[in-house]
């Protein structure tokens, strides 16, 4: 009994104890907690981990449609798959393999195939057939318990075409002229009848279009005489003589071209596609054959490569599907250009009078808040602003006062790249306005001082020392109206961009810059592909494509005005306290 | 290297009494100047004559409207909104407050130099020919001479001769100042402003400019805010102190240091306040 008593009472104590030892150990925890809240270093924590996220995103964006954008310019394997049908036939399929997923047993009941007992999910293919002439589909999914067989044939070729997308298959024949030679020659013929395209191409858009020009031109001049009732006999006939000259070199030129079109439509090539059946191409229609399983990793190479340089270089096909973006790379640089060159004045303009001219008073504040504000007007809304203000009314106007000829087709009373920029321009003035302003308050008061102490007035002052000395912050603005440019696709679509031009805003025709044209934008592009393409399987890969160069090609321009920037930086940052 | 040698006593006894002056020994005529910073008085009053060849130094503690002053001769002070002036400054027989002063050629007649260096962020020689050019010089040869005289005069162009083309910002701080002056006399100013020009400097380099003010005066009529009695004493031929806006006595520099008539003059040199 005592014992238990003497137990009872050690353990009291020493629960006691230990709760003494808790709290301790509790207080000292609290403590250190404390400590570690204030030394600042959880802070420090988050905000590391806040810059790791927008790296990893924006990491991980430019890995996405980089890796599916370049993938779509790797020359992919050609199969051929031995396919066992629901009928029970076997036939031949031949394609590049374009995507894979599982699908669950159950969505195939329908097709009364036999799945081992135990099977939840099928895995299916998806294969680019290609050959339009043959098949409706480019592309067919396939089961892959009902291939028998997968192999790749070394001599597989993929034809790429102006039309109709590529033809896979076997070259048979290979006809010259209509003797059957043999297939090594192939090459130097395809080569030959790309000089012929070039040619007529370079007949048709410099030669023949120029001819088009003048012809329209001299129709123009004929009504224009017509409407101020100064159309004499003498002038008609003098224009008369200038159009039949230009239709007689027409119709020489058109001599030469029907001639090189025979030429180039001389020789073919017989192809066996996955079906059997014999399809006889035409090499005009032919830009590149490749024996795709054949080629090593080097070669391999150098067709990425060359596929990336046509991509860049040259006009798209098909509805926009195949081919390049050449005009979009163009029209966005040319449009983005354009609006740095509206932007930049008329913002440091507005700056320098809100800030060295205007008074500091409510009206003053007001303009200020006004320009801050038209930053968050969103963007679509400067579009409309620019067709009803700039394309109809300003540009009807322009119509109206000087080209009355061409009425009632417009030329400038129609969305073209100068709206566009102008648009855009106005869409990316606070941002200049704003930075310059900022650049503006930075310079210290000693540098107007020393200049007006040696006897210059307020705009020498301003011209010779203030601006140089806020050069770098007009062009931190600049930078930023760029990348918000750029980027900015929705207001175009109201004032200028369209999915097809025929011509570049820049040409050899005078005035070479036509500024009244409608043009191509890259950011349109990617829209219209991706959702207006008939083939949107097709044009999946072209969307990264085209969205990694349009990404390029703002981190270009963006680079060329931060180095600009930093010359200028370096060269007063002596002044920067 | 420098001497403080004592002024001519020829030159002195000329100019003794500063109250009367032959006109072709006047620079500058101050007269009933008062300035008020919006509500506030800033100079009360202030009558003086500043004669020509001579270095004028301003003395007195800070905020007592010295600087205010010097910037008054050169209209500076217009930059400031709230400032308004009565009275006249005269410069050759003309107010220079008058309606119809041209302020720009008001300041190439008067130049200005000020606390702390401030060159541009152009090439040395870009900023001795700055004020040429606003007057339209556009002569390669002219450009050059004036250049090499006015960094002559500033005690400047044997640093600077090899590295005219550099950036004058990459001066040392003294360097920079004399880069000023040179600046300021390249136009051919009648009258030099000189507002602390030696406050943000290190000694060897004041003493540098302390001597060129003495080879200026025989170019220009020199005017020299300090705050550094010392400085005054050394360099100015006379001494205005000021206190409160006031000018509190104005005479020759050694019988102000030497025998001040007013008992604030003599607490303010022996070092009771400032």
């Amino acid at each position: 009994m005592v014992n238990t008593m003497k137990k009872s009472i050690k353990l009291k104590t020493s629960q006691l104890m230990n709760s003494d030892i808790d709290k301790e150990q509790n207080t000292a925890m609290n403590n250190s907690y404390k400590k570690w809240f204030q030394s600042g270093s959880p802070w420090v924590w988050l905000s590391a981990a806040g810059v790791s996220l927008s790296l990893i995103s924006v990491l991980g964006l430019l890995w996405l449609i980089a890796s599916r954008g370049l993938s779509y310019f790797w020359p992919a394997t050609i199969y051929q798959f031995e396919v066992n049908d629901l009928q029970g036939h076997n036939h031949t399929v031949i394609g590049e393999i374009y995507d894979r997923e599982s699908i669950p047993v159950g969505q195939l009941v329908h097709t009364k195939l036999k799945f081992a007992p135990d099977t939840l999910e099928v895995e299916r293919i998806l294969v680019k057939t290609g050959n339009r002439e043959l098949v409706n589909l480019d592309f067919r999914w396939i089961l892959v318990p009902q291939i028998t067989k997968i192999t790749e044939p070394k001599n597989i070729v993929v034809i790429e075409r102006r039309t109709n997308g590529n033809f896979y298959g076997f070259i048979t024949k290979v006809i010259l002229d209509g003797e059957t030679v043999s297939n090594t020659q192939l090459p130097q013929l395809i080569d030959r009848v790309d000089n012929f395209q070039q040619q007529i191409e370079e007949l048709q858009k410099s030669d023949i279009g120029s001819i088009n020009y003048q012809l329209e031109r001299l129709r123009l001049k004929e009504k224009k005489y017509q409407l101020n009732h100064q159309l004499t006999i003498k002038i008609k006939h003098e224009i008369d003589a200038e159009i039949e000259a230009l239709k007689i070199q027409y119709q020489q030129l058109e001599q030469k071209l029907t001639s090189m079109r025979q030429q180039v439509a001389r020789d073919k090539i017989e192809v066996r596609a996955m079906n059997g059946k014999v399809v006889t191409i035409n090499l005009e229609n032919i830009l590149t054959v490749s024996y795709a399983n054949k080629l090593n990793l080097f070669e391999k190479t150098g067709v990425f490569l060359q596929k990336i340089g046509h991509f860049i270089s040259d006009d798209p096909r098909e509805a926009n599907t195949e081919g390049g973006v050449f005009p979009a790379i163009f029209g966005t640089v040319l449009m983005v250009l354009l609006m740095t060159v509206i932007v930049s004045p008329m913002g440091v303009i507005a700056a320098i009078y809100l800030h060295e001219y205007a008074g500091n008073n409510g009206l003053t504040k007001m303009l200020r808040i006004a320009v801050i504000n038209l930053a968050g007007v969103p963007s679509i809304v400067y579009g409309i602003f620019g067709l009803g203000f700039f394309v109809y009314m300003l540009g009807g106007s322009i119509d109206e006062l000087f080209f009355p000829e061409t009425l009632p087709s417009p030329t400038f009373g129609t969305p073209g790249v100068l709206w566009s920029a102008i648009t855009l321009a106005i869409l990316t003035l606070p941002v200049v306005i704003v930075s310059t302003e900022e650049g503006l308050a930075r310079i210290p008061a000693s540098m107007r001082h020393g200049s007006l102490a040696l006897g210059a007035t307020k705009i020498e002052t301003l011209w010779r020392i203030i601006l140089p000395i806020a050069s770098p912050a007009i062009m931190t603005g600049i930078i930023l109206a760029i990348a918000r440019a750029a980027g900015e696709v929705a207001p175009l679509m109201l004032v200028g961009v369209v999915k097809m031009a025929p011509t570049l805003p820049l040409d050899g025709n005078f005035p070479y810059l036509h500024l009244e044209r409608k043009f191509m934008h890259l950011g349109f592009h990617i829209y219209d592909v991706g959702f207006q393409s008939p083939n949107v399987e097709a044009a999946r890969p072209l969307v990264y494509a085209t969205a990694l160069l349009l990404v390029t090609i703002i981190v270009a321009l963006n680079m060329t005005a931060i180095s600009i920037r930093n010359k200028l930086r370096e060269k007063y940052r002596a002044l920067e306290h | 290297m420098i001497s403080v040698t004592p002024k001519p006593l020829a030159s002195q006894q000329e100019i003794r009494d500063l109250a009367n002056l032959t006109p072709e020994q006047v620079a500058l005529k101050i007269q009933n100047l008062n300035l008020h910073y919006g509500e506030k008085q800033a100079l009360f009053d202030i009558s003086m004559l500043i004669p020509k060849g001579q270095v004028t130094a301003f003395i007195g503690p800070s905020g007592c409207g010295k600087s205010t002053l010097l910037r008054s001769i050169n209209r500076m002070n217009d930059l400031v909104d709230s400032c308004h002036i009565d009275g006249e400054i005269l410069l050759h027989d003309e107010n220079i407050y008058g309606k119809h002063v041209d302020v720009a050629m008001l300041r190439r007649k008067v130049g200005m130099v000020f606390q702390r260096p401030n060159p541009f962020p152009k090439s040395i020689y870009e900023n001795v020919i700055y004020g040429l050019r606003l007057v339209g010089v556009k002569n390669r040869r002219t450009l050059d001479e004036a250049a090499e005289t006015a960094l002559k005069s500033a005690a400047l162009w044997n640093e600077v001769k090899d590295r005219l083309h550099e950036s004058a910002l990459g001066l040392s701080g003294g360097q920079q100042q004399r880069l000023v002056i040179a600046r300021a006399i390249a136009i051919q100013p009648e009258v030099l402003l000189l507002d602390e020009p030696t406050s943000a400097l290190d000694p060897i380099s004041t003493l540098t400019i302390e001597e060129l003010i003495n080879d200026l005066k025989k170019q220009f009529t020199v005017v020299i805010v300090t705050h550094n009695m010392q400085q005054a004493a050394r360099v100015s031929d006379q001494t205005a102190f000021m206190y409160m806006g006031e000018l509190i006595e104005y005479s020759d520099t050694n019988t102000l240091f030497t025998t001040p008539t007013k008992k604030k003059t003599e607490d303010y040199i022996t070092g009771r306040y400032g």
